[in-house]
């Protein structure tokens, strides 16, 4: 009963839900852009977001994916949303961008992008269009290769000639522990910081 | 989140944050009617509660200084609606005390099973809509279930459920039919073992006690200075009890009744044997404290109704015929407080000599029990101010009147 | 790769390969939409009738017959033909928006989760991790509505649920975490097949602590769901209605839609991580076994062939998968039973206990549920490392891994490139380099992933 996990997915459905998931990453990234209104704002970019790690399911890549529906949509987002709920004063309802800012943005963002369209076209295969045969969705088994990488296994790598360098791959373990555990520490302080503890009377007053 | 401080009133806030004022009422779930509370709030934390009222006032007193005292009768029913035969009883006893009417013993103990049925009513419902404060639905049906019962009771005795003006000035509209008294005994022998499963819902629960215990404490001296009365002043530990304490003209009813006041001493309760112990978070004075007294009340009212009933069976004289509707009215003035099941429920007239009192009053006990609420909620949860301002078991009928 | 849906309609329908997964796709999504909105009328019905029950009143007892089970779908007419009204101070946009979100996240996750072996919408190595994802977005829809109404009471509902819900989502994935590990895999079909056989082969019954973190998962599934004691973004008697309370008619009711649905969704993730998925308690099919394969097998073999008339590509090996598909019916009974079970557990809560405080709530996930779920995590893990007796190794019926087997599932992807590695080794020189090729899949070339990752070969 599974539906898309056949080797030859019809190159149809899925140029269309490319397309129909870029289009909406696309449009909802302007619409972040062009609100005005800073929940809306956020709305959108949940929407780009949720878009994007569609683009990321039709590719296969179902981890990917889903970390990105869990850490940046539900996580990251859902904290936004909610400190902009907490904080949000009048004038982040309407939030109008000066002009200056628009060509600033507009001057960086347009560097990345004519990066990233450079580095694009600088990748070989991405300039061929692939036959139909070529069009490859397994289902994904990136979520062990990741974790075994995690721990130095480098699974991609599993043909290595070299007994040394076959034995022991350095993992992205410690590393990734390292930064977690920095980031915990940071979070404490920030909540640590932001107690900065105040008198006030039950009336109101700031005393 | 606030930490409370020693000094009650300052409230030490972690991140300070704009301040909201919320309505809370006058159409609000729990608010027991048309209560209208203004919080001014600090995210959850609430630092100010102020209670607005007058919503369902009716103007009752001043229609009674139109009316004879037994046409107003039907008007003390629906001030609390939940107790109308306490109302009743109230009215009656100062009238009475005002024409100086002497009752029959048989009368005097018709009162009583009526009074206390009449609490048990009232309390089922405060319990039941506590309950209902917290969030819990069962027990609110639970208590419904009896309280209909005694409901068949009344209407069998005076052929209305609600609004009953049964008592009046000079004793009853008519004698209990045949048969009642049976028929309330073994009600009282179905209900006296359900009370455990509403203290295994209620009373005993894990979140109900995390809900109610500590929250909202009360010192004896507080609730005596804001003229608290009823089981909000003894869930504070104050031996005081109109059925005792009260005027002569109202404890001669009691008089020869077996009850002791519900009130803690030395950490336990009268007649809690039964009953679960008090639990380690409570304070004395806590919202849980105010519920237990209401729970072990309905069980000594449980008591009273058999031992009047044994009474009223072998007693002399006759129901109490009711004064006549045109009677006039000495010159003078009467007050008297009687023990309704939310406190201390005043009458107080005024007569030039007419049919009709010069003037009339009510005082009301939820009207006090209702002023303490901006000192309880003080820093609290919003989630709390249900549960603080339902464990005074308000009735707005009685204080708008 | 079994044959799919589509490759049915392919082959035996001569659908044009487009057309064809158009219509699994439908297929698909109308019998989840089936699940979730039939869903919901059942569990709305459900919870009147059992609250009735708990209250001692009758509940529903007219529309639709004795038990007044079409009571919901009268509801829901009312409900469509209500007014749908958008107060002044609203985001219109938003306020529009707000319950479909919810309702599609709560309908996405369906997606991922099996209702029996192999049957699933999608396939999901990772159906664990995309479940809890995606139900970690249903929380929008509150937080949305709460801001979107423009109402004071709707504003601390959507508060409320956002502090909850992202704090129970760490206890939750704790929670989830051990099964994984217990199994080895991400894949719901997988951890639910290797609970086969008697009951004491299912996860809750693995060890102590597996036992105690079923309990904890529940317990934050159904914060996490907002259900009772729990459900302080709606809670009636402090915000009125919460989040929705602005809402009106078909809106309103998207949101319940959405809360039945996670209901079941978390019930039924129950039931696949620790009470056995779609197998019961007794595997009676294998007690049974010789009478299905003498009497039942013929009857399907002389269905399959009935039925070969009419689709005329269908091959005589796929009376054998006929025959899978009935036993994965019962199995789906079986699921949805167990599903229904957790449903009126939640109900079972709710009208009998007291609502807790928002503090409280977070005292509950963060000083009780988070610690003993790690303590649980760990102990799960120890008695994994130190290979104590578990459930599973009690003398019972049926399928047995063997003192271990369970987590030994060797991921599928290590096979494969064990096996396209013999392939292209063994082709031009195989003799040659290696003189154990001949032996297959034990040859030496597997052996060094194998010690590598240092896994034993298990019975998959």
């Amino acid at each position: 009963m599974m539906l898309l996990a056949a080797e030859v997915a019809p190159s149809f459905w899925h140029g269309f839900f490319f397309v129909f998931f870029a289009l909406l990453t696309c449009g909802f990234a302007l619409g972040v852009l062009f609100s005005n209104n800073i929940v809306r704002m956020a709305f959108y970019l949940v929407l780009s977001l949720g878009a994007s790690a569609g683009l990321f399911f039709l590719a296969g890549a179902e981890f990917v994916g889903a970390m990105q529906l869990m850490i940046y949509v539900g996580g990251t987002l859902v904290l936004l949303i909610f400190g902009v709920m907490l904080t949000a004063q009048s004038r982040f309802i309407s939030m109008k961008t000066p002009s200056g800012e628009w060509v600033l943005g507009v001057a960086v963002g347009g560097c990345l992008l004519l990066l990233l369209l450079s580095v694009a076209f600088q990748v070989k295969d991405w300039r061929t269009p692939r036959g139909k045969g070529g069009l490859s969705l397994e289902d994904s088994k990136t979520s062990s290769q990741i974790g075994m990488a995690f721990t130095g296994v480098r699974v991609d790598k599993l043909d290595q000639k070299n007994e040394q360098l076959a034995g022991g791959m350095s993992g992205y373990l410690l590393p990734f522990v390292i930064v977690s555990v920095h980031l915990l520490v940071v979070l404490v302080g920030a909540a640590y910081m932001a107690r900065t503890k105040r008198r006030a009377t039950a009336t109101g007053a700031v005393g | 989140m606030a930490t409370q401080l020693d000094d009650p009133r300052i409230i030490e806030f972690d991140v300070r944050t704009d301040e909201m004022l919320v309505n809370m009422g006058p159409q609000h779930p729990s608010t027991h009617g048309v209560l209208r509370l203004v919080l001014r709030t600090d995210g959850e934390i609430v630092s100010e509660v102020e209670p607005h009222i007058g919503y369902l006032h009716r103007c009752a007193e001043k229609i009674g200084e139109n009316l004879t005292p037994r046409q107003w009768i039907p008007y003390t029913d629906r001030m609390d609606y939940l107790a109308g035969m306490n109302m009743n009883l109230g009215w009656a006893l100062a009238v009475e005390k005002l024409v100086d009417h002497e009752l029959s013993e048989k009368a005097k103990h018709l009162r009583v099973i009526l009074a206390e049925m009449g609490r048990i009513a009232s309390h089922l419902v405060g319990m039941g809509a506590y309950g209902l404060d917290l969030g819990t639905f069962s027990p609110f049906l639970y208590a419904f279930r009896e309280r209909e019962k005694i409901l068949d009771l009344f209407e069998e005795a005076c052929g209305a459920r609600l609004t009953y003006s049964y008592l009046t000035p000079g004793g009853a509209t008519a004698d209990l039919p045949n048969g009642w008294l049976q028929k309330c005994e073994a009600f009282l022998e179905q209900f006296e073992p359900i009370i455990q499963e509403y203290h295994a819902l209620l009373t005993t629960n894990a979140i109900f006690v995390k809900r109610t215990a500590s929250i909202g404490v009360m010192s004896p001296e507080m609730a005596v200075d804001f003229g608290c009365t009823g089981p909000v002043l003894r869930g504070s530990g104050v031996d005081y009890d109109l059925r005792r304490d009260g005027e002569e003209r109202y404890t001669e009813m009691y008089d020869g009744y077996a009850f002791e006041v519900i009130v803690q001493k030395d950490g336990h309760y009268p007649r809690d044997h039964d009953y679960p112990a008090v639990p380690k978070e409570a304070v004395l004075g806590d919202c849980w404290h105010r519920f237990y007294v209401r729970m072990l009340e309905v069980v000594q009212a449980i008591d009273i109704v058999r031992q009047a009933i044994d009474r009223y069976s072998t007693a002399s004289g006759d129901y109490g015929v009711p004064i006549k509707l045109t009677q006039k009215l000495p010159k003078g003035e009467a007050y008297l407080e009687t023990e309704s099941p939310r406190g201390q429920m005043g009458f107080y007239l005024i007569s030039h000599g007419d049919s009709i009192p010069w003037r009339v009053r009510a005082r009301s006990s939820s009207f006090c029990n209702l002023s303490v609420t901006s000192d309880l909620c003080r820093g609290c949860l919003i989630a709390d101010v249900p549960a603080i301002v339902g464990s005074l078991d308000l009735v707005m009928g009685e204080i708008d009147r | 790769m079994s044959p799919t849906v589509a490759d049915f309609f392919h082959n035996s329908f001569r659908l044009p390969e487009s057309l064809a997964y158009l219509t699994a796709a439908v297929i698909h999504c109308v019998l989840i939409i089936l699940v979730v909105a039939v869903g919901a009328l059942l569990f709305i019905w459900l919870e009147r009738k059992v609250s009735g029950r708990i209250q001692d009143r009758l509940g529903p007892t007219r529309v639709g017959g004795a038990f007044g089970w079409l009571q919901t779908l009268a509801d829901g007419i009312k409900l469509i033909a209500k007014e749908d009204i958008t107060p002044k101070d609203a985001d219109w946009l938003l306020f529009k928006l707000a319950p479909y979100i919810g309702f599609a996240a709560s309908y996405c996750a369906y997606i991922a989760l099996p209702f029996a072996d192999g049957w699933a919408a999608r396939h999901m190595n990772t159906a664990v991790f995309f479940i809890l994802a995606v139900l970690g977005i249903e929380v929008f829809s509150p937080i949305l509505a709460g801001y979107a109404s423009g109402s004071k009471w709707s504003l601390f509902g959507a508060i409320r649920e956002a502090a909850q819900v992202v704090s129970y989502e760490v206890p939750l994935g704790m929670c989830v975490v051990v099964p994984v590990f217990l199994c080895g895999t991400m894949n719901l079909v997988t951890i639910g097949n290797m609970q086969a056989g008697l009951f004491t082969n299912w996860l809750v019954f693995n060890d102590p602590f597996t036992f105690v973190i079923a309990v904890v998962y529940f317990t934050c599934a159904t914060a996490s769901v907002n259900r009772a004691p729990f459900d302080l973004a709606e809670a009636e008697s402090e915000l009125v209605a919460g989040f929705h309370t602005e809402y009106s008619g078909l809106r309103w009711s998207f949101f319940f839609m959405a809360e039945y649905g996670s209901m079941f969704l978390v019930s039924g993730l129950a039931a696949i991580l620790f009470f056995g998925g779609w197998h019961g308690p007794i595997p009676i099919g294998e007690i049974l076994g010789d009478f299905l394969a003498y009497v039942v097998t013929p009857l399907v073999g002389i269905v399959a062939w009935l039925l070969s008339f009419v689709f005329k590509n269908v091959h005589t090996a796929d009376h054998v998968a006929v025959a899978g598909h009935i036993a994965n019916s019962l199995g789906c009974l079986n699921f949805l039973l167990k599903g229904l079970i957790g449903v009126t557990v939640m109900m079972w809560v709710r009208w009998t206990l007291p609502r807790l405080r928002i503090d409280q709530v977070m005292t509950t996930c963060l000083k009780y549920c988070v610690p003993i779920a790690a303590i649980c995590f760990l102990g799960a893990l120890g008695w994994r490392v130190a290979d104590w007796t578990t459930g599973a190794d009690i003398p019972l019926v049926g399928i047995h891994y063997g003192k271990g087997g369970r987590g030994m599932v060797r991921e599928s992807w290590v096979e494969q490139t064990q096996s396209a590695k013999v392939a292209e080794n063994d082709v031009p020189d195989a003799p040659i380099t290696d003189p154990n090729a001949s032996d297959g899949p034990t040859g030496s070339v597997e052996q060094s992933p194998d010690e590598l990752l240092t896994m034993k070969g298990g019975d998959q």
